[in-house]
Formats: structure tokens, C-alpha cells, sequence
């Protein structure tokens, strides 16, 4: 989707806000927003795609102007809603005015200790097919995305670079977004910054991991 | 799913903007009231999360690593092998992180890293990012003028220095190295990582100061 989320290479945004307070949450608000997200129960098919996805629907003046957590949120309540979790009229109120909703018992608290013991979630899955590239390989991206979810940033696309790591077969997040879990071979390509950007007088690699349907040989 | 999820999602990003309340903090109280009641969440495992993430894990997780690396070869040979298992081995590293790779900073390269299409970040080692991380300031400069933002963090790299930006495109988490500053021979683990900041582990920061060590 060539939406405003695709941000690498936009000009006109300012400078960095580098005063900010070093602190892990900025309010108590964005702290409990942060947590519920973590502690909620979520269909299976809510995939961490699927959420991205539905974050880089927001529209843009909202996605550019309201603060991160919040999105969150927004987020996870138009996926309860687009999964008739809840409906809009209660997540404003914050009352159900419905039945309860069976996905188990909600996690505990002691859920957050465990969670050190265990890995956190796997992406990575076995693959049988050979790999199309290896590394050193010279590859080109696709000049253009599709409607959908995709790690393909638009600033990237229809380039040459270089496979300068292969990372294993992944689960490809454009039909992960949709519910369907495919894996993919993943490789870490190298640009010169000075290709992206021609003239600009840069002297920079950008390295980006691309799953292998975004390449193609050269 | 209909035939447009795109435009579906869109109406009810819309619906839902227009009927809750504006203040975040009233949207998110909605929602921890309204999913305990349909009982999907169980709010003392929110207060236990916003406790670990404000006590526990946070960059001083990251500073464990970088300072564990310095001193011993071995751990660091393993850790940029492959991070994730390396990191296993330390009792203060946080929580896992699936898929961490380890990138260091020598005289002649310098890391940097960013996340263009959301905010991808290793949570469990550095804690939540900070804002300016997540903004579309630092998401759309740092791959196209990296030596200008890095200015904006008081940072100037030599002319030579082999620049390179990771952007976290899949799940694959990136941790900056650093280099051990020059004045710190001697110093045990703890006192090391007393000197590793945050910044320094997504390289917008690179000469750590010893005098800001604790003794």
C-alpha cells in the first residue's frame, strides 16, 4: 500500500526532536496503552501484519498527527471492530453491551515473568525450496508494490543492490496481513544511497531485509 | 473479507475517529474498561507489564551486552554470530528477542539504525523507543541525510567513515555495538555499563564518555 507510513526519503518533515526526556513512557496513559497491548487476548488470526496493516490504514492527517500509543489503540479497536469483537459504539462508551467474547481466560500476571523463560515469537520456519540468490548476488527490486501490506518501502523500489546476508525463510508478511502464513526466503540487500538518490552527493549504504518475491536477478 | 479491506479498514478508522473521545488517555481507559468486560484482559497483568517496562527492561539491558562484549572476546565473537542465543546467556538481558543481530561500530564504520515503514525496535533489550524514533522526522531523514540527523544528535563522523543504515524492514532486530572509549582499562562490567547509552546501542550517539562512568 502506497500509503503515507512508507516514510524513508520524504523530504519536509523538520528536524528530530533530540531534547526529548529519556524515559520509557511519557505519561501514564501511553504506559497502560503500551501494557494493554501486550496483556489483551487476540484472535489468532491478528496477526503482528495484520496490525501493521491496519495502523497504516489510519488516515494520514491522523497518522501524522496523533501520538503513537494512541494508534495503538486505534488500531486494535478497528481490528475488534472489523472482527465483531465490539462495535464502535462500545469501545467509545467502554461498556459491553454485548456477551463476552471466549478466546480463554485472559493472561495473568504471571504471564509477564514467564514470558523471559520463552522465546519471544518465532518468524522464522523450515523452507524446502532452494534459495534463488546467495550472497554477493547482484539483485533488482520490484519497480512497484501492490494494494495490500508490504515491507517493500517505496524508496527502494525498481533498484539494484546486493544480497550481503541470506537470514533463512521468514513469514511473508504481505499474506501473513491476510491471514494466510507463508515462509520466504529473507535476505539483507545493501544499496548505495547514492543510486537512490542521485545527485545528492551521498556516501552511504542502506541495508534493508527483503523477503525474495521483492527481488528479482539481474 | 469483502473485495476492498483497504477502503473497509479506512471507514472504520473514520467511524471510530469521529465517535471516541479525543484525549487519548479517555480512549485507552475506554478500552481496558470495555476488554475486561468482554473478558479478554485482566488488568493486573497490565500493571505487571507497565511495571517491567518501567523497572526492568530498559537500555540498561542493552548496556549489560555491550559492556558483557568489551570484556570478554569469546561472548562477543557469539553475540555477533548470532545475538539471539548469545543474549540467552545473560541474566539481566531482559526478554528475547527472536531474531536480534548484533552490528558493531569500529574506527572505520558506523551503525545506524531506523524503521521507515513503522517502528520496529528490540523493546525487549532497550524498552520502549523513544518518540522521536517512531516520528516521521527521524523515520524519512535517516536513510536519505544521515549525516545531517546525526548532526541534530551532536554527532559528526570523519568524512571516510564507511556509513551504514539498517532499516528494520522485517523481524530481524538490530543492536548497535559501540566502541569502548579509550580511559576505561580495568573497569569491571558494571562500572562499563554505566557509560553505554541508550542512543549509542541505534547509533545516534558513537564516542561513549568514561566521565560520565560511575565509580
Amino acid at each position: 500500500m502506497d500509503g503515507i507510513h512508507d516514510l524513508g526519503g520524504r523530504q519536509g518533515f523538520g528536524k528530530v526532536d533530540v531534547g526529548e526526556k529519556e524515559e520509557a513512557f511519557h505519561s501514564d496513559w501511553e504506559a497502560r496503552a503500551f501494557a494493554i497491548v501486550r496483556a489483551m487476548s487476540k484472535p489468532s488470526n491478528w496477526t503482528l501484519d495484520k496490525f501493521r496493516f491496519t495502523r497504516e490504514q489510519i488516515d494520514p492527517v491522523n497518522y501524522l498527527s496523533r501520538p503513537y500509543y494512541d494508534q495503538w489503540i486505534q488500531s486494535y479497536a478497528a481490528l475488534m471492530v472489523g472482527s465483531g469483537v465490539a462495535s464502535v459504539e462500545e469501545l467509545a462508551s467502554g461498556k459491553s453491551s454485548g456477551a463476552a467474547v471466549d478466546l480463554g481466560t485472559p493472561r495473568g500476571p504471571e504471564s509477564v515473568a514467564a514470558e523471559k523463560d520463552h522465546a519471544a515469537a518465532q518468524f522464522e520456519r523450515p523452507y524446502d525450496a532452494p534459495f534463488k540468490f546467495e550472497k554477493g548476488t547482484t539483485v533488482r527490486t520490484l519497480p512497484h508494490a501492490h494494494k495490500g501490506h508490504t515491507r517493500l518501502p517505496s524508496y527502494v523500489r525498481g533498484h539494484e543492490g546486493q544480497v550481503i546476508e541470506v537470514r533463512g525463510a521468514f513469514i511473508f508478511p504481505d499474506e501473513s496481513a491476510e491471514g494466510v502464513e507463508r515462509a520466504e526466503p529473507l535476505y539483507t540487500v545493501a544499496f548505495d544511497a547514492g543510486d537512490l538518490w542521485p545527485g545528492e552527493d551521498l556516501d552511504h549504504a542502506v541495508h534493508i531485509d527483503l523477503w525474495e518475491s521483492y527481488l528479482e536477478p539481474v | 473479507m469483502s473485495a476492498d479491506p483497504q477502503k473497509e479498514t479506512g471507514d472504520i478508522h473514520h467511524e471510530l475517529h469521529s465517535h471516541l473521545p479525543p484525549e487519548p488517555a479517555l480512549r485507552v481507559k475506554a478500552m481496558e474498561s470495555l476488554l475486561v468486560e468482554k473478558g479478554m484482559l485482566d488488568p493486573a497483568t497490565v500493571d505487571a507489564w507497565v511495571e517491567a517496562y518501567s523497572e526492568k527492561i530498559g537500555p540498561k539491558c542493552g548496556a549489560a551486552i555491550v559492556a558483557r562484549a568489551w570484556i570478554d572476546p569469546d561472548f562477543k565473537a557469539r553475540l555477533l554470530e548470532n545475538g539471539t542465543e548469545a543474549v540467552k546467556e545473560m541474566e539481566t538481558a531482559g526478554w528475547a528477542v527472536a531474531h536480534l543481530r548484533v552490528i558493531e561500530n569500529t574506527d572505520d564504520v558506523h551503525n545506524l539504525v531506523v524503521c521507515t515503514l513503522c517502528s520496529c525496535y528490540p523493546h525487549a533489550i532497550l524498552g520502549p523507543p523513544p518518540n522521536w524514533y517512531k516520528m516521521a522526522a527521524y523515520r524519512s531523514r535517516a536513510v536519505r541525510e544521515p549525516r545531517v540527523v546525526l548532526e541534530e544528535f551532536g554527532v559528526t563522523l570523519p568524512d571516510d567513515i564507511d556509513l551504514r543504515i539498517w532499516d528494520s524492514t522485517s523481524e530481524l532486530r538490530y543492536l548497535v555495538l559501540p566502541q569502548r572509549p579509550a580511559g576505561t582499562e580495568g573497569w569491571d562490567e558494571e562500572r562499563l555499563a554505566s557509560i553505554v547509552t541508550r542512543n549509542s546501542m541505534i547509533g545516534t550517539h558513537r564516542d561513549l564518555d568514561p566521565s560520565a562512568g560511575s565509580a
